[in-house]
């Protein structure tokens, strides 16, 4: 077909070009006048507009001025906006089919009834943004922009894909940023905060609590310009050079300010706490032993990392002391996510087992945990909700300065497995030939964002991107060749139950099938990554309302076939899939059963796995949890866990108590929330998605004593 | 009133096994220190009304017993994981096949916790002197006082019995655990004092347990509470 690609090199290049030239305040003013008044009423500028933003000739776009013209003058209307005009072109257009100039021409925006229910209501899409002013600017202006990329970034395929729940192309509303970000603290140690368009700058920190200033801005400025996560690697170790002089006290005070900074950050972009996550080591990571520390005013200290082991785990302690303790209320910190790195290095280390216990009782207490399990000479940086950089060589070797480590992904695309197996009709090799599609796909939309972005870091520190293509060690702070492209899956587990009539933890022979899909999908990556230079990972997709969205896609358009596979229930509407290749959450599974069968998908999963043990009330014994984290990190291949408990929070007395009620056990107030894990991360209960209800009330708990 | 001797699904001879109505391979909960696996003896002689586990209490025989063998081969897998083999009911200790359940455990190298309500000083004696048990918690429901103690096990108790086990625990030299689950309308302060008082800390460890309202044995106790968190958090500091 005649179409022309969105992406079509010369009229996006000078499209953007335009933007950058124009002052775009103008293109926000109204046009707005009336039948009476004509006065302001100019028929060029439909032309105008026309000529500047399709293909149409001078000739047919003076018509259709003409046209519009008498169709306003004769009839009824008595107010005529700018927005009308280009509707009533948009009409015309159609009329003549020009089909084509009439999507360049297109208005992105809202319905005025759409606008008033965003202001009032609460957007549950991301249970991470809150309801306020911010948070309504966030979702307006997502919503254009994700019209904006699928009409202008996308290829009709793929935003077709999308929509018709295909596959899912994560934060279209954030398609000028990449998708999320891990670094180190080295990089604000060496420079300073020396940030673009920035109303002052600083030099490197001289004390602990200015290196936490720099890094609570610095990460809020990453936060507006990437879409997801912010981490940070090691970030006990490359504080320690700053916590020599001060005393226990003084160091649990610097790990309750960072806590609470990042977990009450909820100021930043559309109310939006950051994203944050602290990878903590006990030991000093092999790749950092011999690294020559950065001190107080950015200046070598003239020691190395590996020096500063016993400064870094007073550090590692006093923050899992303060998560320990919970927020003023009792309640879990919801952010930073601290995520413990367990490694044979970890075991050879003096006080592991102390320090094991300390973060297993937290782990009990407050479910802050996360351990992730580093097995041989594996080394890794882990963020989001379960998404990790796998170090590579020339990682390591950019470790001997560590500020150069910075990892991005840039995009998130998620296939939807459920229905490629309702297509498949129980046929493995056309199953096989649809996922390869799928991917084939969900490739080319990576191709297409990587364009797009690619196009605004051209622009350099003048363009969109200036934090990203800020250069303060010879590379910009994004490094784009090195990026990686995830592709995520949700629904193994009911793409089985389609295909084979049983679930993922019903028998080893669906386990194999699902262990044959996951390997297919690993394959077909690695090999366009080779065709096309681009490094794609399979990531299991924390997919906290991709789920939700493809099992109320499926039922409305495959519905025979997805009545019988979906979760939840469907009366209530709070349908889900099951997440990437996680069994059933429901299934009455021992957690050890769990963690083993779920970890035989995590070697081929190479950007992050994980497996949840949900908790309910029980409060288990440290010791019983850390002897089952030994055992995970010696007999299984397990990527990571986390346990997570349940606490009811009373808005009226303000007190936490555990397990989730609907009265408050103190003070019998049934303005009560809820407060659990929802995919990687604890949110209150009552900001959760209907999907995302309707898995809560099926997940096991490991309380059911008869059935297991 | 005769004391319930039914042991329902039991053929009630030495040779054979307890009959086995649930298992649980993970707990993280019910051995202090410890992952272990818990097995399920179906049958009870006592009636507590806030009961979780009734099913196994008052209708064993509708439970579908698991097969020893497989409960072995399943624990045999998980041997690199679990530290211990919690033996809960239920009572085990009516079924007469326990210690032959032990021992086979025992012969497999599994370290065996019992859970039991102490009415069968008889049967704990033994198991305690052929070395079958690492662990036991006892359940002492309340003050060693007749009336309180019946409306805690909803039927008749011989308290002397009950006096036996604790005495053998005490004695035994090997870890073990006195605890109560205390509700408001069964337990006042006096008697969780009172109680604690019995015991000798140094060698007993001493755990009270919260009244949870959640699938009681007695409907009308899923109507009353438990006691508020800031008040059992103070009671329990009266035991420790």
């Amino acid at each position: 077909m005649g179409v022309v690609m969105p992406l079509n090199a010369e009229t996006a290049q000078a499209r953007t070009q335009r933007v950058v030239n124009e002052d775009s305040t103008d293109i926000a003013l109204f046009v707005r006048s009336s039948q009476d008044d004509m006065t302001g009423w100019n028929r060029q500028r439909i032309v105008d507009a026309l000529l500047r933003e399709t293909f149409i000739d001078r000739g047919t776009a003076e018509k259709i001025s003409r046209d519009i013209e008498v169709t306003i003058q004769a009839g009824k209307v008595k107010t005529i906006t700018g927005p009308l005009i280009r509707e009533m072109v948009n009409a015309k257009l159609l009329e003549m089919g020009l089909e084509e100039a009439r999507r360049m021409h297109t208005r992105l925006g809202v319905p005025l009834y759409d606008v008033d229910q965003l202001l009032v209501q609460h957007n549950k899409e991301n249970a991470n943004v809150p309801h306020g002013p911010e948070a309504t600017n966030l979702t307006l202006a997502e919503g254009i922009k994700k019209e904006y990329a699928l009409l202008h970034v996308f290829s009709p395929d793929v935003a077709d894909a999308h929509l018709s729940g295909d596959l899912h192309l994560h934060d279209l509303g954030f398609i000028d940023r990449p998708y999320c970000s891990g670094q180190s603290l080295e990089y604000i140690k060496k420079f300073g905060l020396n940030l673009p368009h920035a109303l002052s700058m600083a030099k490197p920190a001289k004390h602990a609590e200015v290196l936490l200033a720099h890094m609570v801005k610095f990460a809020a400025s990453l936060q507006s310009h990437f879409a997801g996560a912010i981490g940070w690697d090691a970030i006990n170790l490359f504080y320690a050079p700053y916590l020599e002089e001060l005393s226990d006290d003084g160091v649990k005070q610097l790990a309750q300010m960072m806590i609470y900074e990042f977990s009450q950050q909820a100021v930043a972009r559309g109310g939006q706490a950051i994203f944050s996550d602290v990878n903590i080591y006990w030991e000093v990571p092999k790749h950092f032993v011999d690294v020559p520390a950065i001190g107080p005013g950015g200046v070598y200290t003239g020691k190395t990392y590996g020096e500063y082991e016993k400064q870094a785990q007073r550090f590692a302690w006093a923050l899992f002391e303060v998560y320990k303790e919970g927020d003023a209320a009792g309640r879990p910190f919801f952010f930073p996510k601290p995520l413990v790195h367990i490694t044979e290095k970890f075991f050879k280390t003096d006080g592991h087992m102390d320090f094991l216990h300390h973060i297993c009782e937290v782990a009990s207490v407050k479910g802050n945990t996360y351990f992730v399990f580093d097995r041989g000479d594996t080394a890794k940086i882990s963020e989001c909700c379960r998404l990790s950089f796998k170090l590579e060589a020339s990682d390591i070797e950019d470790a001997k300065q560590p500020w150069k480590m910075r990892y991005s992904a840039l995009q998130n695309v998620t296939i939807n497995l459920p229905r490629l197996a309702f297509k498949a009709q129980g046929d493995d090799t056309k199953l096989f030939a649809l996922l390869t599609e799928k991917i084939q796909l969900a490739a080319k939309a990576h191709g297409q964002k990587k364009k797009f972005i690619e196009r605004l870091m051209s622009l350099g520190k003048g363009g969109p991107l200036s934090l990203l293509a800020m250069d303060l060690d010879g590379e910009p702070y994004l490094k784009l060749h090195r990026c990686s492209y995830l592709i995520g899956m949700v629904g193994l587990n009911e793409l089985i139950r389609v295909h084979l009539g049983q679930e993922l933890h019903d028998s080893d022979e669906s386990i194999k099938f699902g262990l044959k899909v996951i390997a297919h999908m690993n394959i077909v990556c690695n090999k366009l990554a080779e065709s096309m230079d681009m490094k794609f990972v399979l990531e299991q997709t924390p997919a906290e309302s991709t789920s939700f969205r493809f099992a109320k896609l499926d039922l409305a358009h495959f519905t025979t076939d997805a009545e019988k596979v979906v979760q939840g229930n469907r009366e209530k509407g709070e349908v889900y899939y099951s997440n990437s290749t996680l069994f059933n959450v429901g299934a009455t599974m021992s957690p050890i059963a769990r963690v083993e069968k779920e970890g035989l998908f995590h070697p081929l999963i190479e950007a992050g796995s994980i497996t949840h043990i949900w908790l309910g009330e029980a409060q288990p014994d440290k010791e019983a949890l850390a002897s089952f984290v030994i055992n995970v990190f010696k007999y299984t291949q397990n990527d990571q866990i986390a346990f997570s408990p349940e606490f009811t929070a009373c808005l009226a007395c303000g007190k936490t108590s555990r397990g989730l009620s609907e009265v408050c056990p103190y003070c019998e107030s049934k303005d009560v929330d809820g407060i659990t894990r929802i995919t990687g991360y604890f949110t209150k209960i009552s900001s959760w998605n209907k999907g995302k209800l309707g898995e809560l009330h099926d997940r096991y708990r490991n309380v059911d004593r008869f059935n297991q | 009133m005769q004391q319930s001797q039914a042991v329902s699904g039991s053929c009630g001879s030495a040779a054979c096994l307890p009959p086995i109505k649930g298992f649980l391979e993970t707990s993280f909960i019910d051995w202090p220190g410890k992952l272990c696996a818990i097995l399920f003896v179906g049958g009870c002689n006592f009636r507590c009304p806030f009961c979780h586990n009734h099913p196994l209490v008052l209708a064993p025989e509708g439970m579908e017993t698991i097969a020893f063998e497989e409960i072995m081969s399943r624990l045999a897998a998980r041997k690199n994981w679990l530290a211990g083999v919690c033996i809960s009911g239920g009572e085990p200790t009516l079924s007469p096949g326990l210690p032959a359940m032990i021992t086979r455990l025992k012969a497999e190298g599994w370290a065996i916790k019992l859970d039991t309500n102490g009415s069968r000083p008889a049967v704990l004696a033994q198991l305690l002197a052929d070395n079958l048990l690492d662990m036991v918690a006892m359940d002492v429901k309340t003050v060693l006082v007749q009336e309180k103690y019946e409306r805690c096990t909803g039927g008749p108790v011989d308290l002397g019995e009950i006096q036996k086990s604790i005495d053998l625990l005490r004695q035994s030299g090997i870890p073990h655990e006195f605890r109560m689950t205390i509700t408001p309308s069964l337990h006042t302060e006096e008697d969780i004092v009172a109680w604690g008082k019995q015991f000798d800390r140094s060698c007993s460890r001493l755990t009270l347990q919260n009244f949870n309202p959640r699938t009681t044995l007695d409907a009308l106790f899923e109507k009353k509470q438990g006691f508020a968190p800031e008040i059992f958090s103070r009671l329990s500091a009266l035991v420790a």
